[in-house]
């Protein structure tokens, strides 16, 4: 979805006509044209999206190209919006990508197929909708938006509710309105073709729906969107384009509106986009400079290809932000002030994630410059890690020699605490990753052991983990002791790993995959299988250490006929362990992505894992012989429970273990 | 028995408790716990503590009476001598008037202590009795348990006690006095209470043994006054407990060791043997069956520390031994396991025996 | 058909078999008349609960028999809701307040006043108070016990309290002195072997002597333990033969293969491994503290004299970190990995001594 700032300032843009529009817009041709194409103009500092303002296939007389360019007031974004494919700064297979996707299923209209819907994600201002807006005009169709209505509240003026009726005086007009206007929009952009009026080209009867903004009814009742969506799916004649930006501070907004399953479900398709890549990012926002010189005459300074580099790598990847930079920095009477822009001269900051995204096994030097320290005083964006790199960060540790001179020595029986100077600031790290400290604890924890080799150091990265813990433990004053917590863990395991402890004798670990923490599923299983535990049986009286530790075992082994089929399967599920199976079974590894923006979706992890451990319950019981929990097995059957030796199971199980790392 | 009612301030429930055992009380006649039947009726009465009978016998033969600060362990008859105090200068009739009780278990936060307090200071009391006899012409209140009263409360106190000095005389009582704030402990004169000696301990308990017709034997009574450490109170009440436990039968030492929680001594002492020259396995096996047992971890831990500390180890041993003694009981008190904290104490002083060897 | 645990539970306390001297005492009590608050503690499956039963029944007949589970909802003044799970019979109510984590306060409060405060519906029992039975008084919050103690002495005409716990180490001073505290220490090995006996006997089943002493040892002496393995004994083999393998749960089997993976290897591969099963472990309700305590026991007997000592010191220390921290895994694995560390060193050291 768009970032707070662009909603807003596009939802007040649309204030006033907005709400009836998605519907009846089309009644109206000559109003909906300065709305969606040209309003820039009227309303330059609210419109802020980047190359949004591709021209309306309905409106966009080719005149009005020049037009605007002429205004020197309006907002470089809006001038040099894309206007074809080769001005699109996305990666050209990306783009592609979308046309297939539109011209396939714009053409299978004919045929009546359902509604097909696609979902396009990445970060803000990587040219989502700027792709969507020139595709959909190269292939002749017009693009019906939606955008959220206004809730009455906050309206002062009358005009709207005459709009409906005005002698009925209906109030509360609740966030499920929202829902039911959005529903209706779709139905109608659905069913009505485009009124033909005159003058109107007649090919344009193709047309794609657009869907950037979405109610917010559906971030608390994601199912309500499902619903729609499968209704649209069953009656829908257009294709359907969903928009949801990605960011990394956990907005989890695709994941949370579009689950895997209702993706799979309703044959959603998926297309990521990155960000902007530096080199066309650069080309241009030379252009972009070259034009405005050309056109400007003087009233503008052209900064010099250093300042467009910085710009560049300061917006990682965000072409919209990039641009305003670079307005911003051109105006005359801001450029003497130069320096703001350079506050660390001489060190070029790589954008950390597209540094990571370009080549993983980077050089020295080029790590060299992704010091976290330095950022742009203005315009820049935070340079946030994403959590796979800031693990990676960690985890890695890279360092670098001491110049001989500076190097402090420690006492000969120290020594073996000698480290050579840390490239990274642990605290920095863990901050840019937007996590809390005990989050980002955890997944070190689950992910340390395969940077360790040595026993030892191992037992001290773990001892420093758990201070962490215990330093945190204090309810009263965890809030201060949290980033103590975070910085003994971070630099704990840092200083622990004395494989890595030189930069010279840094072996490559090589890559290896990371992992979601296991904890948080394990301690709600584990809390959740004793609350059950006990309110099954109650009847027993017994509290709840002997109860889960005496009785349901042995009532596991024992078969007795008097538990209800609630009981019986809690026994099935808890009471057993999979002595004789693979024991990692239950806990699949869920690799992190090098996007993942690090928050646990547990209602779908739990979920998926409820299944697989349904499934691995299942195996585990086929294929041990004469399962010992079948509670109506006879009472004469002798309960066997296999016991394999402890060496073979062991075996067994490391083999499989391997096997599963190498495959994630 | 019914000293379970009462615990550390025995006098504190007992605007409660008549108010409560009026309905049931007319159905039944309740035993009276006999920390309450035996506590003493008069100053005189008072065991073992001199200086503090003195001063009140005075103010009994009309001098002024002084803020006062009793401290001590508890069960050494701090409460008992002041209520005894106040119950023969007022007389029957006139101390329920007179005497403002408030413990740790009322509500006693700065606006109790400015309003019940203050309210009661400010009632000016004649100088007579209603039987004639002349009376000091001021009501006390005593607070019990002060050391309870948070910094705040005490602060708003001292104030109060000044203005008041013509009317009301205070009773602070603690178990420690630094806990007191200093303005207050100035204001007050202090006395401390002394654990009891044993032979007084034992001359009471003999005193109740007879009038409450308990047969006894020697060791019981000397058991008694061993487990009670001076708490003539808690000793007391074991008595009462044992009695009721054990019907018409003699009281017998086993039997007082067990209500109290013990553990005997034998068995400490054969852990101990064991650390000193056993091997790992037998204490794991020891410290199982002591826990087995059901005894408390506390409760070993404190017998533990007596023993070592008169055990014949050198000064650098003991100090290895209760330096860990210190963190098992903060462990313990955190909640940690006992049986694996008793075996790292146990562990500690094996391997501290061992260095001596 | 219920388990032999609940079906030869005795029921009244001249039934109990052993610790006889003590329910003598218990009878005793009840004839005085007056009753104080009792504080009953020992270890797991020495018997409390059966004790605490009998005891109910001498005090009030056999309708102590007739329970009802109810769920309550009690309201905390902040207005949050509490939902707690009670056992209750006409004459006493049974409740675990630790059950409601840190409100254990409000529900020990509102609910020894709701019993406090309803009067005795039948003034044919002799008893002018009814009793509330609080399980796991040790894991009170610190809050809640002092609240008990003034609620203790607040509703004594109407209402007498049983508190059952493992340890008193975690009861606070003011508590105890408050009760007449009763121990009940585990049975001894000859006496789990009599009550087994006695059961098979009532079973119509034939118990070899060997047998019994081997479970009753296996039980480490816990007898509800010792029942349900002398149940399962007889789910697995009948006729019992004296050399018969005692089956083990399930969880103490995995644990034992746990702790031969440590002892086997030490790597940071293992480690993983390791972790993976003690996740196992923790799904499936093995508190934290039993495993680290399994755990122990089992490496101890894998290592050396001095080792040994160590190892206590180690464990002791994590146990301790796991009872306060948040995340029981950090410390479980922090044993691990330290063990791993100082038995590597061990054996390497070892090895050394032999080749030179």
């Amino acid at each position: 979805m768009m970032s707070k700032l662009s909603l807003g300032g596009k939802a007040s843009a649309s204030k006033l006509s907005s709400w009836v529009e998605p519907a009846f817009g089309e009644l109206f041709p000559g109003r909906r044209g300065p709305r969606s194409g040209g309003d820039s103009g009227d309303k330059p500092a609210k419109r802020r999206r980047v190359k949004s303002s591709a021209p309306n296939p309905e409106s966009g007389s080719p005149s009005r190209r020049q037009a605007p360019r002429g205004e020197p007031d309006e907002p470089w974004v809006e001038r040099y919006a894309p206007r074809s494919q080769a001005e699109l700064a996305v990666h050209k297979k990306k783009v592609e990508e979308v046309e297939t996707w539109l011209t396939t299923h714009l053409d299978t209209k004919a045929s009546f197929k359902g509604g097909t819907v696609l979902l396009l994600t990445g970060p803000s201002g990587c040219g989502k909708t700027a792709t969507v807006q020139v595709l959909a005009k190269e292939l002749d169709c017009r693009v019906q938006e939606w955008c959220n209505p206004n809730l009455p509240e906050y309206r002062t003026d009358d005009s709207f509710r005459q709009m409906f009726d005005p002698d009925s005086r209906f109030n509360g007009f609740q966030s499920t309105s929202q829902t039911g206007a959005f529903q209706d929009f779709l139905l109608r952009a659905n069913k009505y073709n485009h009124l033909q009026m005159k003058g109107d080209s007649q090919a344009s009867d193709r047309k794609v729906i657009l869907v950037e903004d979405f109610p917010n009814q559906f971030y608390r009742q994601p199912g309500c969107l499902h619903d729609i969506l499968r209704s649209f799916a069953r009656t829908g004649r257009c294709p359907l384009v969903f928009i949801v930006s990605d960011s990394q501070s956990g907005d989890r907004g695709s994941r949370l509106l579009f689950p895997k399953d209702v993706q799979d479900e309703l044959a959603i398709s998926n297309i990521s986009f990155n960000p902007v890549a530096p080199t066309s990012m650069m080309k241009l926002l030379s252009r972009i400079v070259t034009m405005e010189a050309g056109t400007s005459g003087g009233r503008v300074s052209i900064p010099d290809k250093s300042v467009l580099e910085q710009l560049c790598s300061g917006s990682s990847g965000d072409v919209r932000s990039a641009i305003n930079s670079l307005q911003f920095s051109s105006l005359n009477d801001l450029s003497l002030d130069k320096s703001l822009w350079t506050l660390k001269k001489g060190k070029i900051p790589a954008p950390s994630r597209k540094g990571f995204m370009k080549a993983k096994g980077k050089s020295k030097s080029s790590q060299n410059t992704d010091m976290l320290g330095d950022s742009q005083a203005i315009g820049g964006k935070d340079a946030s890690l994403f959590l796979f790199r800031a693990l990676g960060k960690i985890l890695y540790c890279k360092r670098e020699t001491f110049e001989a001179a500076e190097a402090p020595r420690l006492p000969a029986h120290l020594s073996e605490h000698q480290r050579d100077k840390l490239l990274l600031d642990p605290e920095l790290v863990v901050e840019r990753s937007h996590m809390s400290g005990e989050l980002f604890s955890l997944y070190l924890q689950q992910n340390y052991t395969d940077f360790f080799s040595d026993v030892d150091d191992i037992a001290r990265a773990s001892e420093y983990l758990s201070d962490a813990d215990f330093l945190t433990a204090e309810w009263s004053s965890r809030t201060t002791m949290l980033e103590y917590g975070t910085s003994v863990a971070t630099r704990g395991l840092i200083h622990s790993n004395s494989a890595r402890a030189k930069a010279d004798s840094q072996s490559s670990v090589g890559f290896r995959p990371l992992h979601k923490p296991h904890w948080l599923l394990v301690s709600k299983k584990h809390k959740e299988n004793c609350h059950a535990a006990q309110s099954l049986f109650i009847s027993f009286c017994l509290n709840p250490v002997s109860l889960q530790t005496e009785l349901l075992p042995y009532l596991a082994k024992l078969s007795n006929p008097m538990r209800n089929p609630a009981q019986i399967a809690f026994i099935q599920d808890v009471a057993h362990l999979p002595l004789n199976i693979f024991s990692g079974s239950r806990l699949r590894l869920e690799a992190l992505t090098d996007k993942d923006p690090g928050l646990i979706d547990t209602d779908s992890e739990n979920e998926e894992t409820l299944q697989s451990e349904a499934t691995a319950e299942n195996e585990g019981l086929s294929t041990e012989p004469g399962p010992a929990s079948s509670p109506d097995a006879g009472v004469d059957l002798p309960m066997s429970q296999p016991q394999p030796t402890t060496t073979e199971a062991l075996l067994e199980e490391e083999d499989l273990l391997i096997e599963e790392y190498e495959s994630d | 028995m019914q000293a379970f009612l009462k615990g550390s301030s025995s006098q504190s429930t007992k605007p409660q408790k008549i108010k409560a055992a009026g309905p049931s009380g007319e159905k039944k006649q309740r035993p009276i716990p006999w920390v309450e039947k035996y506590r003493p009726k008069c100053v005189d009465e008072v065991a073992f503590q001199e200086e503090v009978v003195a001063v009140l016998k005075k103010s009994l033969e009309g001098a002024d009476l002084p803020n006062l600060l009793f401290y001590g362990p508890p069960g050494t008859g701090k409460t008992s001598t002041i209520l005894a105090a106040a119950r023969e200068l007022y007389g029957p009739e006139l101390f329920r008037q007179r005497v403002l009780e408030l413990n740790a278990s009322d509500e006693r936060g700065i606006q109790v202590v400015r309003e019940k307090v203050k309210n009661f200071a400010q009632l000016t009391v004649a100088g007579s009795r209603a039987d004639g006899k002349p009376c000091p012409p001021f009501k006390i209140i005593i607070l019990d348990e002060a050391d309870s009263m948070t910094n705040a409360a005490q602060a708003a106190l001292r104030r109060t006690m000044e203005k008041e000095s013509r009317t009301t005389r205070f009773c602070l009582i603690c178990n420690y006095v630094s806990r007191i704030i200093e303005p207050l402990t100035s204001r007050c004169s202090k006395f401390r209470f002394r654990p009891l000696a044993n032979d007084v301990q034992e001359e009471r308990l003999l005193n109740i043994c007879e009038k409450e017709n308990i047969k006894y034997t020697k060791e019981a009574i000397q058991a008694l006054v061993k487990v009670s450490d001076g708490d003539l109170r808690k000793a007391i009440t074991f008595l009462q407990s044992v009695a009721r436990l054990n019907g018409e039968k003699e009281i017998t030492e086993s039997a007082v060791i067990e209500i109290a929680g013990v553990v005997p001594s034998k068995l400490v002492d054969g852990l101990l043997q064991i650390c000193y020259k056993g091997t790992f396995d037998k204490m794991e096996i020891a410290v199982k069956s002591l826990i087995d047992e059901g005894y408390a971890a506390t409760q070993v831990l404190n017998q533990i520390h007596d023993a070592i500390i008169d055990a014949s180890l050198n000064d650098k041993q003991k100090s290895a031994i209760t330096d860990k003694m210190a963190e098992v009981d903060k462990c313990l008190a955190d909640g940690a396991d006992e049986y694996l904290q008793l075996m790292s104490l146990c562990a500690v002083i094996m391997q501290q025996a061992s260095q001596s060897s | 058909m219920s388990l032999w645990v609940d079906k030869y539970r005795p029921t009244s306390l001249g039934k109990l078999d052993y610790h006889r001297e003590q329910a003598n005492q218990l009878k005793n009590l009840v004839q005085c008349g007056d009753f104080p608050h009792l504080l009953v503690y020992g270890p797991s499956g020495a018997g409390k609960k059966t004790r605490i039963v009998c005891l109910l029944r001498e005090l009030y007949g056999a309708g102590v028999e007739k329970l009802r589970i109810e769920h309550q909802s009690i309201t905390a003044p902040s207005k949050k809701k509490i939902e707690i799970d009670t056992i209750a019979s006409n004459y006493h109510l049974e409740v675990n307040p630790s059950d409601a984590g840190n409100s254990d306060r409000v529900v020990i409060q509102e609910l020894i006043k709701t019993v406090a405060q309803s009067q005795q519906i039948q003034s044919s029992t002799q008893r002018e108070f009814k009793v509330v039975l609080l399980t796991e008084v040790d894991r009170l919050t610190k809050d809640a016990q002092h609240a008990l103690r003034r609620t203790m002495e607040k509703y004594m005409s109407t209402c007498r309290l049983i508190l059952c716990c493992n340890s008193t180490s975690k009861v606070i001073a003011p508590i105890r002195s408050r009760c007449l505290a009763v121990r009940v220490p585990l049975p001894s090995v000859e006496e789990v072997c009599s009550v087994l006996a006695n059961v098979c006997k009532k079973e119509g089943l034939q118990l070899p002597p060997e047998l019994a002493r081997q479970i009753a040892e296996k039980s480490g002496r816990n007898l509800r333990k010792a029942l349900l393995m002398c149940e399962a004994c007889r789910v697995q083999q009948y006729p019992f033969s004296g050399e018969q393998e005692i089956p083990e749960t399930d969880w103490e089997v995995y644990l034992k293969e746990t702790a031969n993976a440590i002892v086997s290897q030490q790597s940071p591969q293992r480690l993983l491994e390791v972790r993976a099963r003690l996740y196992e472990l923790l799904t499936h309700c093995i508190p934290p503290e039993i495993i680290i305590k399994g755990l122990v026991t089992e490496l101890l007997s894998n290592c050396d004299g001095h080792l040994k000592a160590e190892v206590a010191q180690m464990a002791a220390f994590y146990e301790h970190r796991l009872q306060l921290g948040n995340k029981a895994i950090y410390h479980l694995e922090a044993f691990v990995a330290k063990f791993m560390a100082i038995y590597k060193k061990f054996m390497e050291d070892g090895l050394d001594n032999f080749m030179f």
